[in-house]
């Protein structure tokens, strides 16, 4: 199998070892997990680049699919351009969410340990 | 500010030049509250890419959802402020990270990690490193770090974690040499980004 990332292309193979343990080897380097195929897939599923936004609306999107695991804001609330609005997880990574405008919170359309998807609304300030 | 307190003279501060272009450079402190908000908070004051963020004890140490990491003095503790990079490289690097510690420890000290998909790296079924990298997202990616946590010198875990962590030390049954590891994984990770970035 090859993966392109940007103009490289890897030569990826990968094996089962049995007790949920997979042995990939790229461009001939071994590497073992200790977790399952599907782990890796949902990695490969990853998005490839923050999605386009609409500045029209004051519409605060999630950049990549994750759980949101803290919101910080209430409705009703100002924020500033840059504040912290929530923590996206996602990938084990710890996405903290600024907001792009001022404004004041209209709608907040998640509630924590929910799952959103990539360009999903997630805030709706006025 | 407390943090600044703790930071040791500018002498102290070290540069590293990789085989890659610009040299790293390396503030150690002597204790920090967590290196990555350290390092977060200098990335927000336009500390350049690179910088390495190295604390010899930490006091709030933290990996994801905020789970305590134990972090006394003997272990690893840093931060690494990248460049500005796309979403996709950045969940790579994550990964690709636990591999270069995998590949530091394999390569010189003849362990055999695993790793655990994508951010920790067990010895024998316990954890010896976790990997956090956090974001600051607005309408492009504003600041990154990411925050490696390895387990070299302890030579005791609390009752709690003995048995799902062990260290460098624990399972060698001598010490290793924090800043001989530290820029081999920087050096690692360097060249990786370089290589899924361009």
């Amino acid at each position: 199998m090859k993966i392109k990332i940007k103009d490289k292309v890897y030569e990826v193979e990968i094996y089962e070892l049995g007790e949920e343990k997979v042995k990939i080897i790229v461009n001939g380097k071994e590497f073992i997990f200790g977790e399952t195929v599907e782990e890796r897939e949902k990695i490969s599923a990853a998005p490839l680049t923050i999605p386009k936004r609409s500045f029209t609306k004051k519409e605060i999107k999630a950049p990549i699919a994750g759980t949101i695991s803290k919101i910080f804001i209430k409705e009703g609330e100002f924020v500033k351009k840059d504040q912290k609005i929530l923590i996206l997880s996602s990938m084990k990574m710890e996405n903290e969410i600024v907001s792009d405008f001022e404004g004041k919170v209209k709608e907040i359309l998640v509630k924590e340990n929910q799952n959103v998807k990539e360009e999903e609304t997630l805030i709706v300030l006025t | 500010m407390q943090n600044l307190k703790t930071e040791l003279p500018k002498e102290a501060k070290v540069k590293m030049r990789t085989k890659f272009s610009s040299p790293c450079k390396i503030r150690n402190f002597k204790i920090l509250p967590s290196t990555n908000q350290k390092a977060k908070e200098l990335a927000l004051r336009g500390a350049l890419p690179w910088t390495v963020i190295v604390a010899e004890k930490q006091t709030g140490g933290y990996g994801r959802k905020r789970t305590a990491w134990f972090s006394p003095r003997g272990g690893l503790y840093f931060s690494i402020i990248l460049p500005r990079s796309k979403i996709e490289d950045l969940q790579t690097l994550t990964i690709i990270s636990a591999f270069i510690v995998a590949k530091t420890i394999k390569e010189n000290f003849s362990l055999e990690p695993l790793i655990k998909l994508p951010n920790d790296v067990l010895i024998n079924s316990r954890k010896v490193c976790g990997i956090l990298t956090e974001n600051v997202i607005g309408k492009e990616v504003k600041s990154s770090v990411i925050g490696i946590g390895l387990n070299t010198n302890i030579e005791k875990f609390p009752k709690d974690l003995e048995d799902s962590a062990t260290s460098l030390k624990i399972e060698l049954g001598r010490e290793v040499d924090n800043k001989k590891i530290l820029e081999q994984i920087v050096k690692g990770l360097k060249e990786q980004l370089k290589t899924i970035s361009e």
